[in-house]
């Protein structure tokens, strides 16, 4: 199994890009609210592991 | 990578904000019914902040300077014009707004039982960047 990784990066100008790995689905939008911490989103992009780890938990739930 | 997103500091929390400015070195006050801030323009003079730096806490600065909690609980800034020039503008607040969102995310970390995998410092042409890294209990 991946794991969960969360980075983070503030920069000087008080903007911050936050990475997550290995998160699917719900958890990830969980996470990334928890660390988003009620700032201004300017940039939100869904990699394909999002949707493919999703996928691959629908599956195993259907087992 | 499942997500990235871009997001800009937005100054909420009292108490990283407090934590970030004393990290500055500055002396602070909180007052959380609003006190006067002193300025260099008389005009100026009546306008009200929350958390507050004195001007003889702040070299070279020809007012306090001071953050404004507004109605939708962001808080703003407030400073006398002639210093955003000075030592006290956007290169300023943006160190404030890189410590207050450093404590606020070591403490969201902490709350939620991630674990930091590492803290790094990186130089660049724009200034220093905060590198936070977490994993996720098992």
């Amino acid at each position: 199994m991946q794991e969960k990784i969360i980075t983070i990066i503030i920069d000087a100008q008080g903007k911050s890009t936050l990475d997550l790995e290995g998160f699917a689905g719900q958890s990830c939008e969980k996470v990334f609210d928890d660390f988003r911490g009620g700032d201004s989103l300017k940039v939100d992009r869904k990699k394909t592991s999002y949707y493919t780890g999703q996928q691959v938990q629908q599956e195993k739930s259907q087992h | 990578m499942s997500k990235y997103g871009l997001t800009q500091t937005v100054l909420r929390e009292e108490k990283y904000l407090v934590e970030a400015l004393k990290e500055m070195g500055y002396e602070i006050e909180v007052h959380p019914e609003g006190t006067q801030l002193n300025s260099y323009y008389s005009e100026q003079e009546g306008k009200l902040a929350n958390i507050v730096i004195r001007r003889q806490h702040l070299r070279g600065a020809y007012g306090d300077i001071g953050f404004a909690r507004q109605p939708d609980g962001q808080f703003t800034l407030i400073a006398d014009e002639l210093d955003q020039y000075h030592g006290y503008g956007t290169k300023w607040l943006g160190r404030v707004q890189q410590l207050y969102k450093e404590k606020q995310t070591l403490a969201i970390a902490r709350a939620r039982g991630y674990i930091l995998k590492g803290r790094e410092v990186i130089n660049t042409s724009e200034g220093q960047q905060v590198r936070l890294q977490f994993a996720v209990r098992r």
